[in-house]
């Protein structure tokens, strides 16, 4: 064998392995991109490209009929702000509601969790009973209230006790206000309290009973050994409440259709009403859309960097 | 921990007054459920005078509620089936390969859990007219495939990591092809991460309204929810009709509640904590 048959043959070598290199990354790349099409395609038709679309469109002044359209740069946007009284009160509205129940449904929640906890033979039982409501639908669920709050807080406002109940539930926005609110804490409630309960089981309850030996009373346990231990679960929840009500839409749409007038009426049914009730208005109404979408980006960046703060702070 | 009997009894007290404003709602929509309209007239408070099911039986034929709850299962399914079968694909093979292509796949996955499926729904609807999924059950149960995958793929991704390679080393070894491998080695111990992805999205698949509302248009393609809210269009202020069939619709979620309880409430808490 001469030394060029011998260099041959190493090179034949060399090549084959880089060769099966090359197969190997194709093949895993071919792999990839088999296992993952089916979600990527599912993904891509159904919440990708009508993303892109939202944001593209809500620069036109496109119709949702007309093949053409033209782009109308911020004036969607512009009127939206200034033009619109019944957006802008829509937002405020939400953003009120989204206030009210994101501490509300948070602290009833831990309150509960925290007494659930407590008990050793009850547990299972109050357990079932509050998470109960959070099985059934928020359509049905606003429509039981809606019979509560026509035909059963009348009449149980007749007893001197609950005459504070003597309210127009549905009639007076100012109230509405209210009785949304009040469905939407009865049905999302349990939800919350469930990740507690998990939280707080997670505490070692040498911890608890270590800082009660000390001397610190309830409250002081609670603010220094319980609240830092189970701040992830206060960073989820916050998260779920806040994202959670500002796209509020089955209750109100259920309870009050917006009414009287548009007094009650939350972002999503207002961008709900401007696409699909016969105005025509598709690239205004995507400018909306994209409105609500940065606000809720922005509440979601916010809220997680100052809660990550304090988490690593705990 | 030791507690004084009165701080227990205070305690149940406190957690018995909410359980009872908490189970109010639906003890006044079934006892009232029960009742003709001229007993609700006089007094919602007081017990039906007989527990007659003339109700229920009346709103059972007149509003086709078994064919709603049939349209409601199939759409359902679709999703179900569809979410966990791409989403485990996908997840299990974007957690198995490195490199930019998969993580910036991965990415485009999470990214899209932050988008509000109102500020799309616009865009969707023309979508869903231009591939031919409006109208459809099937179509519909695809869209949900379509919004519900990012969740969980990113669910089966954190899952995978956690799971050590040489199981599927030493079934490639055997000669098992990659489906193989996946179908026979990695779906099955991915069990309980599936559990939780069932529990987190069956219940918006059955409850979901705005949806079904803006896909569905014959009315023989109505899911449930979508003809409780045509009850008030039928029924005026029928008020016993109408809870007979609000107790109807709710019936099946909370007896699924009551047999898969320890499911859901685990589900809840391990999508919740990851």
């Amino acid at each position: 064998m001469t030394v060029k048959a011998i260099n041959d043959k190493k090179n034949t070598s060399v090549n084959v392995r880089k060769k099966e290199k090359k197969l190997r990354t194709k093949s895993s790349h071919l792999g990839l991109i088999l296992f993952v099409l089916p979600a990527f395609v599912f993904y891509f038709i159904f919440l990708f490209i009508p993303m892109i679309g939202a944001g593209v469109y809500s620069f036109t002044d496109w119709n949702g009929l007309n093949p053409t359209y033209n782009f109308v740069g911020f004036a969607n946007y512009i009127e939206a702000f200034r033009d619109d009284p019944a957006f802008r009160h829509s937002f405020f509205f939400t953003l009120r509601y989204t206030i009210v129940v994101f501490f509300v449904q948070n602290i009833i929640a831990l309150f509960l969790a925290l007494l659930i906890e407590s008990r050793i033979k009850s547990k299972g039982f109050f357990r079932t009973i509050f998470f109960m409501p959070n099985m059934i639908s928020l359509i049905i669920s606003a429509f039981m209230f809606s019979f509560i709050f026509t035909n059963v807080f009348p009449e149980l406002s007749q007893k001197a006790v609950f005459s504070f109940l003597d309210q127009s539930w549905i009639g007076d926005p100012k109230v509405s206000f209210y009785s949304i609110v009040i469905v939407s804490l009865w049905q999302g409630i349990g939800y919350m309290m469930i990740i507690y309960m998990a939280a707080l089981q997670g505490v070692p309850k040498s911890l608890s009973e270590a800082a009660m030996i000390d001397g610190a009373t309830i409250f002081q346990r609670l603010r220094h050994v319980t609240i830092p231990m189970i701040m992830h679960a206060i960073t989820i929840c916050s998260f779920l409440t806040l994202n959670g009500a500002f796209k509020v839409f089955d209750v109100v749409y259920a309870l009050t259709q917006g009414g009287p007038g548009t007094s009650t009426q939350v972002m999503t049914l207002n961008i709900y009403q401007e696409a699909f009730s016969n105005n025509f208005r598709f690239g205004y109404a995507n400018s909306k859309a994209m409105i609500l979408f940065l606000v809720v980006l922005i509440i979601t960046i916010i809220q997680i960097r100052v809660l990550k703060r304090k988490e690593v702070e705990a | 921990m030791k507690q004084s009997k009165a701080a227990s009894w205070s305690v149940n007290l406190i957690l018995s007054l909410f359980a009872v404003v908490s189970f109010f709602p639906i003890y006044m929509s079934v006892i009232n459920s029960f009742k003709t309209q001229a007993e609700i007239f006089d007094s919602v408070l007081a017990l039906p005078k007989n527990f007659s099911f003339d109700n229920y039986i009346g709103v059972f034929q007149e509003l086709n509620l078994l064919s709603s709850a049939f349209n409601t299962l199939i759409v359902t399914i679709v999703g179900l089936a569809g979410i966990v079968f791409c989403g485990s694909l996908a997840g299990y093979k974007l957690a198995r390969t490195s490199g930019k292509f998969s993580n910036f796949l991965f990415m485009l996955f999470v990214a899209s859990m932050l988008v509000p499926f109102h500020s799309i729904m616009i865009t969707l609807s023309q979508m869903a007219k231009g591939v031919g999924a409006q109208g459809s059950l099937i179509g519909l149960g695809f869209i949900y495939i379509g919004l519900g995958v990012n969740m969980a793929v990113f669910l089966y991704h954190g899952f995978v990591k956690a799971i050590p390679k040489e199981l599927e080393e030493a079934a490639k070894i055997d000669g098992c092809n990659d489906f193989q491998i996946f179908t026979k080695i990695i779906f099955p111990l991915l069990k309980p991460i599936t559990a939780t992805i069932l529990v987190l999205n069956v219940l918006w698949l059955w409850n979901d309204f705005l949806l079904p509302l803006i896909m569905l248009t014959d009315v023989n393609d109505y899911t449930l929810m979508l003809s409780i809210n045509m009850l008030f269009g039928q029924y005026a202020a029928d008020w016993p009709k109408i809870l007979a069939a609000l107790v109807l619709t709710a019936l099946p979620v909370v007896v699924f509640y009551a047999f898969f309880q320890k499911y859901i409430l685990e589900g809840i808490a391990d999508g919740a904590i990851k």
